[in-house]
């Protein structure tokens, strides 16, 4: 080999070795700039390949009756959604036709925005499988929560809605949203190089589940009350109604609905003012159903007695520069009388007699002018006028219930007061301890007092008293009802818009049940006794059997009514005339009438005439004959 | 024969084990934990369908329903209280 040749080889292998060395100074140089300057940003990417976090849900808590039926729960449900920009152009009408909506809307939902879009949320899942079935690009399946109420209308009112996201927008699902929401949890979890999770993940935020609540409500008197006050309000071509049904021992609400109602599962379709829940939010003067508070407030203060006689000045009395009417002129009237009679210058005197302030404390301590605190949203205190700007044409009117404004709530939780002898129990709506706290459980007025007005409001019931269309057959009820003129636009007392008012307790020797209706603007009738009494009875003679309080008919035998419960009615008879006096009990039975029989053998008198023109719980009197 | 077993070579032996357990373990572990996400996964899915079924079961006996069944496909009506004998 010549100098040449190997100075030309050492040159090679120089250059050779500069170039490994050039390329492992590069290797040092990018291991420097991956292991330290970019180390943070890449160990990041790998975790975010390796690591991956799932979401893990919480469904809404469900809302229980008291006997565990399911009012509202949430189900999982399929939605449509869409990256905007890759959708294909041309599968956007096979893409509506699948979710049933127009082409130009899912066009246009789909121009709206480049990237994510709601196409159809809560879809039912057959159109989501069709919709996937497609194999669309860019179209996916989502799940969402959804909110269900299986009694819809019934409960509508008083549960309230959820919105899309999930939040309580009304009622209870409002007023109790943070208990029944659960947290969603977030759970991070290592992953092969499969995908498959590996077993070490940590929760980074544990999930809590929503809490179920139970509420003191039973669907079936839900339920009972809902229909009743819906035919009512039918019957009467009125404006609305409420009702309020309570258990006067420990202030559950059993039932409280409104009409017209409006189906919460599809609550977009009513407008925002029909969502309220009236029987807790709207106030209305109670009229004539406030007067046994007047009494109970006169016989406490002792200067009155149960048989002291009021003169009733035959039906107009004069009050400063005001004059009270009665719709009935009576002369001298007892306390009960005036109960049973509604006399209005009868309460207005005793009111008068007794002052202001007895009242005004009678009133407040039975619940009037202060909100339950049972924990609903929206609820109104009602109106009750400070007793320092009581003159005395206030006194008088308040004493008859006109001046002062009342929730059907307050007026269920003040008649409770009678019902427990004297002692207020405030209204709850939710069983165990999540209710507001609240005072439990105060005197209104002695125990002789609540039953000597409850033994006057039973008169008023009777065949003489304003409420005898509230008594169902064979249970004793304590009630009054009431008949308001509403206020006008400017504060008067409108000409002929009237609120019809029942408030009772039924049965009297041992209270089961207070129910409050109020009818709104009925138009064939103004009274309470004509309107809101009826659907009184209504109720009571569903709930009360339902509750296991059975009905005490004195002239019939047990195997008299096992023998017309298993018969076919064969009374189609429009009249009793000839009939025996086994037949003619038997008749009155089935059909609920009252029946009164004098002498005995065969029926040759009859009143009214006309039986087949009587409803159930009204009265047919019968003379017998040998 | 015997001056082949000597005392330190049971450490690589060991080591061998405890790495074949090791991986055995690790094997076991990874299977389970499919098994849990199967098992989670089921369980949310029989959730969801229990949730549902109860809320078919409050639709199908609301009394309003009843109520309606009763009254015209069984020619039923709301007893007079001198029906109701037991209450």
């Amino acid at each position: 080999m010549s100098d040449k040749q190997q100075v030309f080889v050492r040159r090679r292998i120089e250059a050779v070795a500069g170039l490994l060395a050039l390329g492992l100074v590069m290797l040092l140089v990018r291991a420097v700039d991956l292991q330290w300057l970019q180390a943070d940003y890449l160990t990041s990417l790998a975790e975010k390949q390796r690591y991956r976090q799932f979401t893990a849900v919480a469904p809404r808590g469900p809302i229980l009756d008291s006997k565990g039926r399911t009012l509202a729960e949430s189900v999982e449900i399929p939605s449509i959604a869409a990256m905007a920009d890759e959708v294909p152009a041309e599968r956007v009408n096979e893409l509506a036709r699948a979710l049933g909506l127009p082409s130009e809307k899912v066009g246009r939902k789909l121009n709206k925005r480049h990237g994510f879009v709601w196409l159809a949320r809560q879809v039912p899942p057959s159109i989501a499988r069709k919709v996937m079935a497609l194999n669309i690009p860019g179209v996916r399946m989502e799940t969402e929560w959804r909110r269900y109420h299986p009694m819809g209308p019934e409960t509508g009112h008083l549960l309230g809605f959820v919105g899309i996201d999930g939040k309580g927008l009304e009622g209870v699902e409002r007023s109790w949203n943070a208990a029944l929401t659960g947290e969603a949890g977030i759970r991070q979890v290592r992953r092969d190089a499969r995908g498959h999770s590996l077993p070490d993940g940590i929760w980074l935020r544990e999930s809590t589940a929503g809490k179920s609540i139970k509420l003191t409500t039973d669907a079936s008197i839900q339920s009972i009350a809902y229909a009743a006050l819906a035919e009512g309000v039918r019957s009467q071509k009125a404006k609305g109604g409420s009702v309020v049904v309570l258990r006067p021992k420990d202030g559950a609400v059993l039932a409280m609905v409104n009409w017209p109602g409006y189906n919460p599962n599809n609550y977009r379709q009513h407008k925002p003012g029909q969502w309220r829940n009236r029987a807790v939010t709207d106030v209305f003067e109670p009229g004539s159903t406030l007067k046994p508070f007047s009494v109970a407030a006169a016989l406490a203060s002792g200067k009155w007695q149960s048989d002291s006689i009021v003169y009733c000045e035959n039906g107009a009395m004069q009050v400063a520069d005001y004059t009270i009417h009665d719709d009935h002129p009576e002369g001298w009237l007892d306390v009960t009388g005036i109960l049973v009679k509604s006399s209005n210058i009868g309460v207005a005197k005793m009111a008068l007699d007794i002052g202001a302030d007895p009242l005004h404390d009678m009133l407040t301590k039975a619940g009037f002018g202060l909100r339950s605190q049972m924990g609903l949203g929206g609820e109104s205190p009602g109106i009750v006028l400070s007793p320092d700007r009581w003159g005395p044409v206030e006194t008088a009117n308040i004493a008859f219930g006109q001046g002062i404004a009342v929730t059907p709530l307050q007026l269920a939780a003040a008649f409770s007061v009678l019902a427990n002898e004297g002692l207020y129990v405030a209204p709850r709506l939710v069983e165990g301890g999540m209710e507001a706290p609240q005072n439990v459980g105060h005197r209104v007025m002695d125990a002789s007092i609540a039953r000597q007005v409850m033994s006057m409001l039973e008169y008023a019931t009777s065949v003489d008293g304003t409420g005898s269309k509230a008594v169902p057959v064979g249970y004793r009820v304590a009630g009054k009802t009431g008949t308001a003129q509403k206020p006008d636009a400017r504060g008067r007392y409108s000409k002929g818009k009237y609120t019809a008012v029942f408030a009772g307790v039924a049965p009297v020797d041992d209270p089961q049940l207070v129910i409050v209706v109020v009818i709104d603007e009925p138009q064939k009738s103004m009274y309470g006794g004509q309107v809101a009494a009826p659907i009184f009875r209504h109720i009571a003679e569903s709930a009360l059997p339902y509750l296991g309080v059975p009905a005490q008919i004195t002239n019939q035998g047990q195997w008299q009514a096992m023998e017309i419960a298993t018969e076919a009615p064969v009374f189609a008879a429009d009249s009793t005339y000839g009939m025996s006096l086994r037949e003619v009990r038997r008749f009155a039975a089935t059909r609920g009438l009252r029946l009164h029989v004098r002498g005995s053998g065969w029926v040759t008198r009859q009143k009214p005439a006309n039986v087949a023109a009587l409803n159930s719980g009204e009265e047919l009197e019968v003379w017998l004959n040998e | 024969m015997g001056s082949f077993l000597k005392p330190w070579l049971l450490v690589p032996v060991l080591a061998g084990l405890l790495a074949a357990g090791q991986i055995w373990l690790s094997h076991l572990r990874y299977e389970l934990s499919l098994e849990t996400q199967a098992l989670s996964a089921e369980k949310q899915i029989v959730q969801g369908e229990s949730s549902k079924l109860r809320l078919e079961l409050a639709s199908m006996t609301r009394p309003e329903r009843l109520r309606k069944l009763a009254q015209q496909e069984l020619g039923m009506a709301p007893p007079s209280p001198a029906q109701v004998v037991h209450p």
